[in-house]
């Protein structure tokens, strides 16, 4: 009995290209995807260092009802890319809270190291605004991390 | 003059699609480049209201005091005797102190000069014990 297409004869029918007809497809659906995740920023970040926490949880509020408040190391004030002295701090937030319809929640993104008189001040400058909402901005930290220090 | 209508157009009626996957690749860069995921996640807390004096009980607090060098005493209501802990412990005392006593206050005390981490470490074990009544004060002499 003869084997047919014995030895290096045989050929293989596939085609050793990578099929491209379905690279756009791909390229269509990824594109998608960071069209609808993307949000462009509106302020940039300071830099800060973060301070860690595990209970940190996601902010329950739209995107354009958080208003950010950084304070750096030094204790500069910064919203919306504008540095603020501490005493105008409730005479900014005190308006946008109100056009929010007290939906405002404000983001506290503090540098770690910041002494907590400053923190402290900002708290009653948001209290004298009437803003009852405040986020303490951390980075999710991991009971591994934890057990390190 | 005649031959005019004898020619044919060479062109294509189709739309050219091979150059399709490079407009979809140069979006797709532009919006990789673009993007930025939402941080907004940290620890969440209602600040009292300007005119919310409440009176409350001494024997419902629990005061954690938080030194400048990071060191936290626990005193409880009007108890003199302050212990020393970490911030590890302040969870497992919350536990305990609040099953004995479903009123409890948490008042944290910071000193002026300690750094705000301290106290996000105070914070954030209050929050994984589950308190919610939390008071955020700064230490006065």
């Amino acid at each position: 009995m003869a084997i047919k297409g014995k030895g290096f004869k045989r050929k293989s029918g596939a085609s050793d290209e990578i099929p491209s007809s379905s690279l756009a497809d791909i390229a269509f659906l990824l594109l998608i995807f960071f069209m609808v995740t993307t949000v462009f920023r509106t302020d940039s970040e300071r830099p800060i260092i973060w301070p860690e926490a595990e209970a940190t949880e996601k902010i329950d509020a739209k995107k354009k009802d958080i208003l950010n408040i950084w304070v750096q190391q030094d204790g500069t004030i910064y919203m919306n890319d504008q540095p603020y002295q501490m005493e105008e701090v409730a005479p900014v937030v005190g308006p946008l809270y109100a056009s929010t319809e007290q939906r405002l929640v404000i983001s506290i993104r503090g540098d770690r190291e910041v002494p907590y008189r400053i923190m402290d001040q900002l708290q009653s400058e948001l209290v004298s605004a009437g803003v009852v909402r405040v986020v303490f901005a951390t980075e999710l930290e991991q009971r591994m991390t934890r057990a390190r220090r | 003059m005649a031959v005019l209508n004898n020619k044919k157009s060479k062109a294509s009626d189709e739309v050219p699609t091979s150059s399709m996957a490079d407009i979809a690749f140069l979006l797709l860069v532009f919006f990789l480049v673009t993007t930025v995921f939402p941080k907004d996640k940290g620890l969440a807390i209602v600040l009292p209201e300007e005119s919310e004096q409440v009176e409350v009980n001494q024997k419902n607090i629990l005061h954690l005091v938080i030194q400048p060098n990071g060191l936290i005493t626990v005193r409880r209501g009007e108890a003199q005797q302050e212990q020393t802990v970490t911030a590890a412990d302040i969870e497992g005392i919350w536990r305990t102190d609040v099953a004995a006593n479903p009123n409890l206050i948490a008042a944290v005390k910071t000193h002026p000069d300690a750094a705000y981490r301290y106290m996000i470490d105070v914070l954030d074990a209050l929050q994984t014990a589950g308190a919610d009544k939390i008071s955020l004060q700064v230490l006065e002499n």
